[in-house]
């Protein structure tokens, strides 16, 4: 197991530097002159060298991103332009949302998938299978902020069941109420395409020889189908949830946007918006390094669902 | 091996056991995917011929009819500043479809040749995987907004998001069709009859493989339109005035709670779109290419 995620990690490695390079252009390389959007349009000759020195501008492109790396290392990712906090400081706010969106779009799209797809492949070919799957494909095909819209219209406006705008504090403090519905917005888009899958897997599955052996040793469907099935037809559903971890991204970019939600991803569009270079790059590279992240734990996951992984 | 395959390198219906007129019909069988095609070549019609059809200038501002509910004469209502809803939906699909489109042809271009390449020339195949793995890290919709932070936001920015969020899956299935194809004994028999390389590349391996990348791409076109709409309902793309159907569910979520039909009509269009097209897909991936199943 800790050859696999050796071997996973030294895949990553690009992929982050790659990752780095992007950020570092934009903190360095794409405004014409970052010295002179710090400095401001009147500032003097001077100020602007003084400020190009520091920031070490006045040097070669590689030794830049050499000591961007070693700056990132540092954990420095520079000064907000607008605001003029570490930006570093700015993430540490802002990932603890996010993560707690995610994990919360997680526990609705998980169980809820698994069940509707069991549900569809146990009745196959039946009124239920037919609008599960109909459902899923509608699910699939509706863009996140169509979801949103709705949740904050009726549940939020009309029948003002919870609040939908912000983050009233962590889960454990009473935010619960003000976490459901970005969760349930970005949890609906995932479920579709779980429901989906896992109803495949679990069909296959139900063909196999163990199960045959287990009805025959008269186990109960029930356990044939939750202990048998389900857990041989989760390795597909793992593999969908890592492909699936850039949509949950992008969906969580776009449920912050909507919701007000002080996350990463809102933090990343306001400083593009208002052309905060450091907090932008600051931000993407914290939601491509999640990314990354996200696909190294669902490898994690695999060798711990199919142990055969593991010996290959 | 017959040498009519030998000499055009094609292997057509025999391996899927589907002739292309048997791919239509078999289509319109299918009574959902027959009711998808019609609806999206409607729409794409409705696109096309947006100048024509249009009631109202798209544009035109009309202070005295602001946030009206749909009516007789405005069919999906007014917007905040009273443009006519139904025209902008009409340019807004223009947009939409037409960055889908130039996303998914350009990125399928550039990822089938390059799953091609790296199935060809195995020396490759290495580099080009990695730097397919290299992007898949990136989630379109970040590439989006690091796009956008560079050149600012707009049109290029999500062409290019789309593009490169389309370049490595297809990569990736065209490599896996192009390695099967180089399994065949024709390529073999190509290669020992001295057909030269870009003509083995063109003729005998893409041509194999365009079918697969073809339903792949029209598999992943609606998951494209809603990245797509997705970064115009963030503000990275089209710009105002301009019609854009995320951009526009953006702009009418300020007047959700006065006037809900101004954001729920375009998102309502883009899930017509994209709905649409996944049943499409679908019956293609079934008719054409079912080990894409999933």
């Amino acid at each position: 197991m800790g050859q696999q995620i050796v071997h996973r990690l030294l895949i990553s490695f690009p992929a982050l530097l790659g990752v780095l390079f992007l950020c570092f252009c934009l903190l360095q390389v794409v405004p014409a002159d970052p010295a002179m959007i710090i400095a401001g349009p009147d500032a003097k000759a001077e100020t602007i060298a003084a400020i190009r020195q520091e920031l070490g501008l006045d040097r070669s492109i590689p030794v830049q991103f050499f000591e961007y790396i070693m700056r990132v290392l540092r954990g420095d990712l520079g000064r907000s332009i607008i605001s003029n906090k570490m930006v570093s400081e700015e993430l540490a706010m802002t990932i603890g949302p996010t993560v707690e969106l995610m994990l919360g779009a997680m526990l609705i799209a998980v169980p809820s998938g698994l069940a509707l797809g069991t549900l569809a492949a146990v009745n196959r070919g039946r009124l239920t299978d037919r609008i599960i799957m109909a459902c899923s494909v509608a699910g699939v095909s509706m863009p996140v902020f169509f979801i949103g819209l709705i949740l904050i219209q009726f549940v939020g406006f009309k029948w003002a069941l919870l609040p939908f705008t912000g983050r009233t504090g962590p889960v454990w403090d009473g935010g619960l109420p003000s976490l459901i519905l970005p969760a349930l917005t970005l949890g609906a888009v995932l479920i579709g395409p779980i429901a989906r899958l896992t109803r495949t897997a679990v069909l296959e599955v139900l063909g196999a020889d163990f199960v045959r052996t287990a009805r025959a040793k008269g186990l109960r469907e029930r356990v044939v189908i939750i202990h048998h099935a389900l857990r041989n037809a989760m390795i597909p559903v793992v593999t969908l949830i890592g492909l699936q971890a850039a949509f949950l991204l992008g969906g969580a970019v776009v449920t912050e946007t909507m919701f007000s939600w002080p996350g990463v991803g809102r933090l990343a569009v306001g400083a593009i918006v208002s052309s905060d270079f450091p907090t932008a790059q600051g931000a993407i590279m914290i939601l491509a390094i999640a990314f990354l992240s996200i696909n190294l734990l669902v490898d994690v996951l695999y060798v711990y669902l199919d142990p055969r992984i593991q010996r290959r | 091996m017959s040498a009519d395959a030998l000499e055009t390198g094609f292997v057509p219906e025999r391996d899927t056991g589907v002739s292309r007129a048997g791919v239509l019909r078999r289509l319109a069988r299918d009574h959902v995917a027959a009711m998808a095609g019609l609806v999206l070549i409607g729409i794409v019609l409705a696109a096309l011929f947006a100048p024509w059809i249009a009631p109202y200038d798209p544009y035109f501002t009309d202070l005295t009819k602001v946030m009206r509910a749909p009516d007789a004469e405005h069919w999906f209502g007014t917007d905040n500043t009273g443009r006519d809803i139904f025209s902008r939906v009409l340019y807004g699909t223009r947009n939409t479809l037409m960055l889908g489109l130039v996303g998914a042809i350009v990125g399928g271009f550039i990822g089938g040749a390059l799953g091609i390449l790296a199935a060809y020339y195995r020396w490759l195949d290495g580099w080009i995987m990695r730097l397919v793995d290299i992007m898949l890290a990136f989630p379109a919709i970040l590439i989006g907004l690091a796009v956008a932070a560079i050149f600012g936001a707009g049109l290029t920015a999500v062409v290019i998001a789309l593009v490169v969020a389309t370049v490595p899956d297809v990569a990736r299935v065209a490599r896996g069709a192009a390695i099967g194809v180089m399994g065949q004994e024709f390529m073999e028999a190509g290669r020992a009859v001295g057909v030269s390389d870009r003509e083995l590349i063109w003729r005998y391996l893409t041509l194999n493989c365009i079918s697969t990348i073809f339903v792949f791409l029209t598999l992943r076109f609606g998951q494209i339109i809603l990245i797509g709409a997705a970064l115009g309902f963030l503000g990275m793309g089209a710009q105002p005035p301009t019609a854009e159907l995320g951009m526009m569910a953006a702009q009418g979520r300020d007047f959700l709670f006065m006037a809900p039909h101004i954001a729920t009509i375009p998102s309502c269009a883009i899930f017509v779109i994209v709905l649409a097209a996944n049943l499409l897909g679908d019956a293609f991936r079934d008719v054409l290419d079912p080990r894409l199943q999933t």
